[in-house]
Order: structure tokens, then sequence, then C-alpha cells
């Protein structure tokens, strides 16, 4: 640890004495990725060139491997939290009625009978019915955390992940964002924003048109980024979610670093 | 874009999803008929014990003999006051200094907090005990509050400038250090032993007279207790004189 040599892989032909001063760096494999930079508002007068500006994403959080493995591990676990499970019948105990003795035991011919409610009968309790329960399941905070990494790897490798600086927009009318969003081509888009609230005037304008929704980085999971075809974020969500599910430690070059 | 595009693979969608290779397994149905090998007895054998309802022997059941774990007699004991120190060494200290993953200034200082999250150590246990193995290896001027720290690790850091500030933690404080939680007060001591170890400049307690002088950063109840907890010393009952 505290000596100053340093370990280098090489083949055995090329092998020699390192002299000192030739100074080796540890250099990173893994490589920022670039996205294009959209706009939700029209452009106005002043603004850089559709496509001139580029955000930089956080490689470990917006290029993972895809694990489909993951993404369904997180999907059947947020699906099982919205079961219900209020299904319910009536045991035989449950089941209105006496337990007088329906008919005698010897001597009528027929089958052996105690009460009326038993389950063999009509009318009779349900044996093994289903009675109601939690069905939730439970799975590892990392595993979760995961999952939204590769969710939005694979929108990021299909080009389906698009990023704004602002979701901010100026009017209220619905049919001014609809338009906006047809001239886009966002249909069927789930817009994020890293801030607390929704920005009121998209949420004013946008919240009946149909296959659009919006939400907060705080209420995304899993399954919503796989549900909806096209994402958008804001800035302030590239940035919260960088922070939150990074994987580059501070200090360490991004290449030395397990995903 | 992201300038990396590879075709071939399906996008993924909620319809196309499946879990990893042989992570899952159907369920064992007993008692389903012979086809399906658990048929008949369901698994649990011929008749005896185990095959009932219900039956269970205890782990550790040795058919009604003597078990081991009373064959032979206790021995030993817990220390309930015993604690599980986390050890840093100075060369790892400033080893992690060199790579840039723990910085130290005197108004925010390295705690336990900042050893865990920068992988320093993996576990906090009851806290962290600074030694002073490698004490040649440190060059740069550290500013820290573990739980312990030896003799030589004090001298050392001293030495180059920096401080050492022992502070007492209980598992809620410290659960609170690592979490970076402020809104609970964190414990003081209540042992004698820690309230004499904490209150001694020797070593570097935090509620030592000369501590509270130094620190840059002192709470009011840490000047409170260093007044009060060392009181004690100079109390006695007011004996009455024979006449």
């Amino acid at each position: 640890m505290a000596d100053g040599r340093k370990l280098v892989g090489m083949c055995s032909k090329e092998r020699r004495i390192l002299a000192d001063s030739e100074h080796i760096t540890a250099q990173s494999i893994i490589k920022p990725v670039y996205l294009t930079l959209s706009q939700l508002t029209y452009p106005q007068e002043g603004d850089p060139a559709v496509g001139a500006r580029v955000v930089e994403l956080d490689p470990t959080v917006f290029n993972h491997p895809i694990r489909r493995d993951i993404i369904h591990l997180c999907v059947v676990q947020y699906r099982d939290s919205l079961r219900q499970g209020s299904a319910n019948t009536k045991t035989r105990s449950e089941v209105r009625g006496s337990g007088r003795k329906i008919r005698p035991q010897k001597g009528s011919g027929k089958a052996r009978l105690g009460d009326g409610q038993s389950p063999m009968l009509r009318g009779g309790g349900i044996a093994f019915g289903p009675k109601p329960r939690d069905f939730s399941t439970k799975l590892p905070k990392k595993v979760i955390e995961m999952g939204i990494r590769v969710a939005l790897s694979a929108k990021l490798k299909e080009r389906r992940l698009g990023v704004v600086e602002s979701l901010d927009w100026p009017g209220m009318k619905t049919q001014h964002l609809a338009r906006r969003i047809t001239s886009l081509g966002w249909h069927k888009t789930l817009f994020v924003t890293g801030h607390p609230e929704i920005p009121a005037g998209l949420l004013r304008s946008g919240s009946n048109i149909p296959n659009v929704d919006f939400m907060t980085v705080d209420e995304l999971n899993v399954y919503d980024i796989v549900y909806w075809p096209r994402i958008v974020l804001d800035a302030a969500a590239v940035d919260l979610l960088g922070a939150r599910l990074s994987k580059l430690t501070p200090g360490v070059p991004a290449g030395l670093t397990p995903l | 874009m992201s300038g990396r595009i590879r075709t071939g693979s399906a996008r993924v969608t909620l319809a196309n999803l499946t879990p990893a290779r042989n992570s899952q397994h159907s369920q064992k149905r007993v008692g389903r008929g012979q086809g399906s090998g658990y048929g008949g007895t369901a698994g649990r054998g011929a008749n005896g014990q185990n095959s009932r309802t219900g039956s269970k022997v205890g782990p550790g059941f040795t058919g009604g003999q003597t078990p081991l774990s009373k064959r032979f007699p206790k021995r030993g004991f817990t220390n309930q006051n015993d604690k599980t120190w986390a050890p840093v060494n100075l060369d790892r200290l400033q080893h992690w200094i060199n790579q840039g993953r723990l910085n130290s200034s005197p108004s925010k200082p390295i705690t336990a907090r900042e050893l865990l999250l920068s992988g320093c150590i993996h576990d906090v246990h009851d806290g962290i005990k600074l030694l002073g193995d490698g004490a040649e290896h440190l060059t740069t001027p550290v500013h820290i509050t573990p739980a312990r720290a030896s003799q030589s690790a004090i001298k050392a850091i001293e030495g180059l400038g920096g401080t050492v500030y022992c502070k007492y933690y209980n598992n809620l404080s410290l659960r609170d250090c690592v979490k970076g939680r402020t809104d609970r007060r964190a414990a003081a001591p209540t042992r004698r032993e820690d309230i004499l170890w904490y209150t001694s400049w020797r070593n570097r307690g935090y509620l030592a007279k000369e501590s509270i002088l130094r620190m840059p950063v002192v709470e009011e109840r840490w000047r409170q207790l260093s007044e009060e907890l060392p009181k004690w010393k100079e109390q006695g009952f007011d004996v009455k004189k024979k006449k």
C-alpha cells in the first residue's frame, strides 16, 4: 500500500523494467454518455439551435448492462404490491345456520351428514377458499436501485429517452400543449421532473391529454419506466437520479469500480 | 444520442421480461398420485414419529440420549459491556486521503460516517478506534473524531498539526452519526469508566476541559457536561465530628 510501485499487466514478450520517469495513470474504461438536449417550449430567437447542446449523463446510471431479469424482479414486486388481496369466502363455521344434525345417522338409506354448512352441500361453506391477505413481496433496495439504472439505460439505448432543460410550460390551454407534443412526436410519453412539484402550467395543460403523464423522480419506479414507451427527464431529474443512483466512487477513476 | 446503438435485441417492454435462468422452481405437490413421485407417503418415508402430522423433534435431539449441549458444563461468560471497535490504522487513513476519498478540516473532521461511506471500513461495529500502525506513512494533517484513539496515533497526528478528539457514542448516536441525522441529541457517557475516559485530556476525550477550549465546534451541552461530570470527584458526605 505504502510503497510507490505500480502494477501493470503486460505481455511476457513486452515485459520490461519501468523507469521512474515513466508515469502510469489509471485510464477510465467507462466513458461518459452524451445526449442531445431537447426543448419542450417553442424555440425563441436567441435560443441555441436545436441539437446544439448536449447533456452529460452518468454512465453508471444511464449505460448500465441490460439485465432483463432484474427488471422482471422489480416489475413483479411492484405488481404484487398493487394486488388488493380482498377476495373472501365463508368457511363452514362462518355460514349462517344451525349445527343441528340434518338427518339420522342410520336408516335413511342415504349418506351420513352432519350440519347443513358442510362444504359438500349446496349452500355450504367453501373449503380452502380465498381469504383476505397481503400479496406484497419484498425486494432488496439495492436491486430496486439497479432496476432503475437498467430501465433508464434500456430507454437510452432504444433512443426513447429525452432530456430537456426545464419542463416549465408557460400556457394553460390543453390544445396548445397537445399541438406542441404532436409536433415533437412525444405521444405516449412520461414526463419526469426532479423538482418536488410538477410545473403547474404543464400539469394544468397536460392532465387531460391522453397517453401523456407527469411524475416527480420520487414517484418514479421501474414499472413506469418500462411501461411508458418514451421518457422525458428535466435537468433536475438527471442530476437527482445521478446523485441517488451513481456507482462512481469520488476520487476513484470510473473504470476501477465494478458496475 | 448515446453513440452506441446495438440492434438485434427486442426493446425492453412489460411483455418480454423473463426471470433469470434456473432462478424459478415449480412448487412440490405432495400426495397427488404416483406419477408425481410424491404420491403414497408424500415424501415422509414409512411409519414412525416423523411421518405423523405436526410431529417434529427439536434440533440437537439425539434419540433420547443426553444431547451434546447438556453433556458438558457451561464455560465462560458474555461481557455485557464489551465493545467491538472498528480499527483504522494511520497508513490506511493516509492511503484513502491520497486517493481523494477522504478529506478533513478542523470544522469538518472525519467521523465514522465518512470512513464507512468511503469504504475505509466495512462496518462501524461499536465505533472507530484509531490506531498508530504505519505512522511513518502519515504525511498530511488529519482532523478526526473517532470513538477511541491510541496514544501513538494521537502523537503521530498531532505531530503533523492535525487534531484527534474522541467522542462517546452509544448504539443510537453511532447510528445517527452514520446516517447523518442531527435531529436527535447524542447520548452522553453514563458509566463511570466512560466518564473517566472521555473527560481525560490524555485520551483526547471530547469532554476534557482542554478539549472544550480547543475544539473548533463545541456544543453547549458538552461544555455543561465537562463541568458537571467530574464534580463527583470533589464531592463527599458531610461527616459529623465526634465531640
